[in-house]
């Protein structure tokens, strides 16, 4: 007769093999998703997330310009989802406005994604705080439900391809906004 | 999906919210079912251990987390200690609050209550995993990969597995299993270790379907080497078992 330890070392023996082949046939095959630094744009559906093709828009400005995210393909794009009244949003629009400055002639832009506000609120603290990059109306906050902009400020870089690079939920550090870009603008279309 | 819960001027996020909720559920269950099952000395035991699993549970997903996000966490260190609640890892979790609580345990020389704590902490467990599920599914997170079935969710234009859901329904499961096993009086750790396999299977299959796993090199899923991990260790424990009867 087996001996009970015996059964349990072969069950162990097989539970390990089975369950590692089940791991490798399971893995996530390159290009998938799963790989933030060489994205697939062909082979990820459009999502919030890092490593997919950023959810496409369309919304109108607060000076009444149509803008649309795909016009921007081949520019580094911050889609900044924020709000008048949020305090950690107005917090990171001075070290936004000035990587804008210092970025916008090497192909950056802000979208500053407005949740639900009036455009004359907007357009008074953008004029008090000299913000000059575009302000965008989400009126029925169909970008910030597409973005899952759970927490305000929520901030996506998005490469010259239109991926997502980096998703920052919460206030950002000058460190964070412009280390991330200045990654961004080096590389080649 | 509704990320968020609109409070008049407070935008809350559900996963977060639920999260929260989740921790203070399972962590007065912990403590209920100590009382439960070894009286006082057991529910003073637990409630001493318990803030040190939660310390641990939240620096072990953290970690975990930043660990399998190194691209982006190397280049700012400061997210480590970032308040994100979306930025933790369930496996993390688990490894940091079981090493966190053990470590107390030992220090405090209460390792025979190790066993019973471990019961403990499995029969709530699965109550706050189904609660923060439910948040992952309210936020639209844990997401699947495209399938064609009746309760595929749609998210970002393709109906996909909702795995939030088959966690939650997993948590409940499990829960389930373990109060049927609970019944039967069996000698202190089995229910950890049906938790252990139960779990680990869980995370072994369910993760498979999901797009946004953290993984490690050549694609592995860092979430099923755990569950394997945790199905293996429920074994070798019963095999010590058996050999010490014999």
């Amino acid at each position: 007769m087996i001996s009970s330890r015996t059964i349990w070392d072969l069950a162990l023996v097989v539970t390990l093999l089975i369950g590692s082949a089940f791991i490798w046939m399971t893995r996530a095959t390159p290009g998938a998703i799963a790989t933030p630094l060489v994205p697939e744009p062909a082979a990820a559906q459009p999502a919030p997330l890092v490593g997919h093709p950023a959810p496409e828009f369309t919304l109108t400005a607060v000076d009444g310009a149509q803008v649309s995210l795909s016009d921007l393909r081949g520019q580094v794009v911050l889609i900044n989802l924020w709000a008048t009244w949020c305090p950690p949003c107005r917090a990171e629009m001075p070290a936004i406005q000035q990587a804008y400055e210092r970025f916008r002639d090497q192909g950056f832009i802000v979208l500053a994604v407005n949740q639900q506000e009036e455009s004359a609120t907007i357009v008074k603290y953008m004029n008090d705080q000299r913000l000059t990059f575009p302000a965008l109306l989400d009126s029925d906050a169909r970008v910030s439900a597409a973005y899952q902009a759970r927490v305000l400020p929520s901030s996506f870089f998005i490469d010259r391809r239109g991926i997502i690079r980096a998703v920052y939920r919460g206030p950002m550090s000058r460190g964070m906004i412009e280390g991330t870009i200045e990654q961004l603008v080096a590389e080649t279309p | 999906m509704y990320p968020i819960i609109e409070l008049g001027p407070l935008n809350l996020g559900s996963g977060a919210l639920l999260l929260v909720i989740a921790v203070f559920v399972g962590h007065a269950r912990f403590e209920r079912v100590a009382r439960q099952r070894g009286g006082e000395p057991l529910e003073h035991r637990a409630s001493r251990c318990a803030p040190f699993a939660l310390a641990g549970a939240a620096i072990g997903a953290r970690l975990w987390y930043g660990l399998f996000n190194w691209d982006m966490y190397s280049q700012s260190p400061g997210l480590f200690l970032a308040l994100r609640l979306g930025d933790l890892a369930w496996p993390g979790a688990l490894i940091g609050g079981a090493l966190a609580g053990y470590a107390y345990l030992r220090l405090r020389r209460m390792d025979n209550a190790a066993a019973p704590l471990a019961d403990a902490a499995s029969l709530a467990l699965p109550m706050a995993q189904a609660i923060a599920s439910l948040g992952l599914l309210l936020s639209g997170e844990a997401l699947g990969t495209p399938a064609d079935l009746p309760w595929a969710v749609p998210l970002f234009g393709v109906p996909r597995h909702p795995v939030a859901l088959y966690y939650l329904l997993a948590a409940l499961a499990t829960w389930g299993a373990l109060m049927w096993v609970a019944r039967l009086s069996p000698q202190p750790g089995t229910l950890a270790a049906v938790y252990l396999v139960l779990q680990g299977s869980a995370l072994l299959l369910l993760e498979a379907l999901r797009v946004d796993s953290l993984v490690a090199a050549g694609g592995v899923r860092t979430a099923q080497v755990v569950g394997l991990a945790m199905i293996v260790i429920a074994l070798w424990w019963k095999r010590t078992q058996t050999a010490s009867v014999l």
